[in-house]
């Protein structure tokens, strides 16, 4: 429940910044996995950790622990936005928040982008998946599928020199 | 109950091409829910994706607030098991056959591979999101200001978000 800003960051923080569960590279590894998987990558984080300590039953309840209260926390949060969304003052706050918000995604992301600098040719797999993202707009599975053979011959190349 | 339906496959289909998670599919939910079947307008989409940035919890209460929108508390459940249940049970077998790949060269060469492909499409996503909801030059000031801050110092994001919230309140942003 304290995870303010998306789970993400604080997921990051907590695991390898505070508790040291996993390293840096691990974190972003099975972050790796979990956001090369479609969907939630929060669920997919909670299934996979979870997982490795406990099973299915671990996944399960990972997951549970980590929808729930927010769920019905947000839900809340929509009943009372409803009443008050028409206020200039909550218009306000909820575009500052939001303007923060996509630079807590974007940050996630930098983050990442540091480990990647001790192979630097990784980084031309980063740059052709934002040109075919955000310049010719290709659809999030074709970007894949294009960005991912350089993707492979690159972390081969990277697993065999580290 | 057509609309439960078409929401509850929709978004079951959108798992199985949210690669990169629900932020890199903000900028493809944006496009479906507002501009193709109408379920919601910009304002109301941008609204939701900052309340489930300022709630605790995970970000992908933005589809369970589009869930809201659309059907009450029932359609908030559906939208959440819609995003989630097809990547949930694929993660769950892909990490075990990962895991279980015995030559540390290859294990290390996908979860290098992965990771890449992951930066580039959260930073993808970040971008657009940005160009749809962020609105002036104080509010792109703001999110620069929000990544150099988190990237070199340790402050929880909680303070930026309440940051983000005084400006807007005060009318900066």
């Amino acid at each position: 429940m304290s995870g303010f800003g998306g789970v993400l960051p604080w997921a990051r923080r907590t695991l390898v910044e505070r508790d040291k569960i996993l390293s840096s590279e691990e974190f972003s590894a099975i972050l790796g996995i979990c956001q090369i998987v479609p969907g939630p990558n929060i669920v997919n984080l909670a299934v996979c950790v979870g997982s490795r300590f406990a099973g299915a039953k671990g996944a399960f309840a990972s997951v549970m622990g980590l929808t729930l209260g927010p769920i019905t926390l947000v839900m809340l949060l929509a009943v009372l936005y409803d009443h008050y969304s028409y206020l200039d003052s909550v218009k306000g706050v909820l575009r500052g928040i939001s303007a923060v918000g996509v630079g807590l995604i974007a940050s996630t992301g930098f983050k990442m982008l540091r480990d990647e600098f001790r192979y630097p040719a990784m980084l031309l797999v980063v740059i052709i998946t934002i040109l075919a993202a955000c310049y010719f707009h290709l659809g999030l599975g074709w970007v894949v599928l294009i960005a991912s053979p350089l993707a492979l011959v690159l972390a081969w190349k990277k697993a065999h020199r580290l | 109950m057509s609309i439960l339906l078409s929401l509850f496959l929709k978004l079951s289909a959108f798992s199985l091409v949210a690669f990169g998670g629900v932020n890199a599919l903000l900028p493809v939910l944006l496009n479906l829910a507002v501009n193709q079947e109408h379920w919601i307008d910009l304002q109301t989409f941008s609204d939701y994706f900052a309340i489930a940035q300022a709630a605790p919890g995970p970000n992908f209460m933005t589809v369970t607030l589009l869930g809201w929108h659309i059907y009450g508390v029932i359609g908030a459940l559906v939208a959440t098991l819609a995003i989630s249940w097809p990547s949930s049970i694929l993660i769950y077998y892909l990490q075990r056959f990962i895991l279980g790949i015995k030559d540390p060269h290859k294990k290390q060469s996908i979860q290098y591979a992965a990771a890449a492909l992951a930066i580039g499409l959260v930073l993808s996503s970040a971008w657009e999101i940005a160009l749809q909801i962020n609105h002036g030059l104080a509010a792109y000031a703001l999110t620069l200001a929000t990544i150099a801050f988190t990237l070199f110092t340790r402050w929880h994001p909680l303070y930026f978000i309440v940051l983000g919230a005084v400006l807007g309140l005060f009318g900066f942003i």
